[in-house]
């Protein structure tokens, strides 16, 4: 809303934040330490680190499973995650026959609770354009191929649900604990994205 | 319209503001329905893709009522209505050169969808 | 509407573009955007369709060229100027001065 014309360069943001957020300040209209909490809570507190705890328990604990499954909001909210951008939670699992892959092709929709803010690749053009239409390819990018015959399932978030996806647990891990199990887990694996190293259904 | 104050941040981001809402408009469609997205292009706010309109597609489950954006993007009121997942194949959306075994699933209001009544599941 | 945010089956944007070592937030200016935009969001003066629809009327040229934060700062100030709580012209103003300070200013 500044004075952009028509092909001129943008504004410089690093002013232009500047600018509105001593505007705002000085107006009253915002707390300075609400701000710092704001960017702490998502920079240091929420992260992928959630939904890798989520998804250790349903690998180990078949009745979280199937209630993560049924009823993904309240399941997730017992591992004490919930709130913005993740009020409405579905969680969708990969299997031998099944791939899912999550997208936000209108804007940038994500699970903040259990993933917190989405990388730079997941809200740039690239990915929401491409996921929907070529996801074989993309997931070739992101090192994932599949095995003929397997179905991939995008889904792309243009309404109030966040997707989680449940990736296939590795062979070779039931001697590992819950807790060793949840480091494993990647954030792109959550988003479908890519796969839990050493897990199968992507074996070329 | 009050200031967010720095000790109601960790209240207000654990509640969270949940677009579903208890009320609204009753379903037209249930799962296993065949739907076509409407041909609409409005103006105004939608989060209909335009990938999808004039296509066919299978509801694939009923999420409940949630708040219309179309609506709402424009101080017109919640007018909540039933949110389904719609389940599209590739080959509908991009054409026979598709694989046949990818889906896309979007998330669809009520209000851009009508019944196709000839359509058999997939 | 039909706005460059509807990306969904375009082609021709390339490969994507991931950096494993990527931090929540690239740039200062990143953090202060998403956190001014969610504290004013809180304040209930508009709502979350509202902002979405506010940065897809960016035009679409800038759309591209411009980064994600980018498109929030867009969407924040087009708000704030409808409802009359901050203008162009004040960030306008207060721009220059922060280009050149004046003297003997509190800030």
């Amino acid at each position: 809303m500044s004075k952009h014309q028509h092909n001129a360069p943008l504004p410089d943001p690093v002013l232009r934040v500047k600018a509105l957020e001593s505007l705002l300040i000085e107006k009253g209209l915002v707390d300075p330490a609400a701000l710092d909490l704001l960017i702490d809570t998502y920079e240091n507190q929420v992260g992928p680190r959630n939904g890798a705890r989520v998804v250790a328990r349903a690998w180990t604990d078949p009745s979280y499973r199937s209630r993560l499954l049924r009823d993904a909001t309240a399941a997730i909210a017992e591992m004490g995650f919930e709130g913005r951008q993740g009020e409405d939670m579905v969680v969708v699992e990969n299997t031998e026959r099944v791939h899912n892959l999550v997208v936000c092709t209108l804007c940038s929709c994500y699970p903040w609770p259990v993933l917190g803010l989405p990388p730079v690749w997941y809200k740039a053009a690239p990915y929401r354009a491409r996921a929907v239409r070529e996801p074989r390819k993309v997931l070739a990018e992101f090192g994932v191929d599949l095995v003929d015959g397997v179905e991939v399932r995008v889904w792309d978030s243009t309404a109030e649900l966040r997707y989680l996806v449940l990736p296939r647990r590795p062979d070779g891990t039931e001697r590992l604990s819950e807790q060793e199990l949840a480091e494993l887990v990647t954030r792109d694996s959550m988003i479908g994205a890519g796969v839990v190293p050493g897990s199968k259904s992507t074996d070329t | 319209m009050k200031r967010l104050e720095a000790d109601q941040v960790d209240a207000v981001l654990r509640r969270g503001a949940t677009a579903r809402r208890s009320d609204g408009q009753p379903p037209r469609f249930a799962r296993g329905d065949r739907v076509r997205v409407l041909n609409l292009h409005p103006y105004g706010h939608t989060r209909m893709p335009r990938y999808v309109r004039g296509r066919c597609g299978v509801v694939d489950r009923d999420h409940g009522l949630f708040v219309l954006p179309d609506s709402n993007a424009h101080g017109l009121g919640e007018c909540p209505q039933h949110v389904y997942s719609v389940r599209f194949t590739g080959v509908e959306l991009w054409g026979p050169e598709a694989p046949d075994a990818d889906r896309v699933h979007v998330d669809l209001w009520d209000c851009y969808l009508t019944a196709e009544p000839d359509g058999t599941e997939e | 509407m039909n706005g460059m945010h509807d990306l969904g089956g375009m082609d021709g944007f390339g490969p994507i573009d991931r950096n494993p070592e990527e931090a929540v937030f690239q740039q200062e200016w990143e953090r202060r955007a998403f956190a001014l935009t969610l504290a004013m969001g809180a304040r209930g003066e508009w709502n979350l369709d509202m902002s979405r629809y506010a940065r897809e009327r960016m035009p679409p040229s800038d759309y591209l060229l411009s980064s994600y934060y980018e498109h929030w700062l867009h969407g924040l100030e087009h708000l704030m100027a409808e409802r009359g709580l901050v203008s162009a012209a004040e960030i306008s103003v207060r721009e220059d001065e922060l280009r050149s300070p004046p003297h003997h200013e509190a800030s």
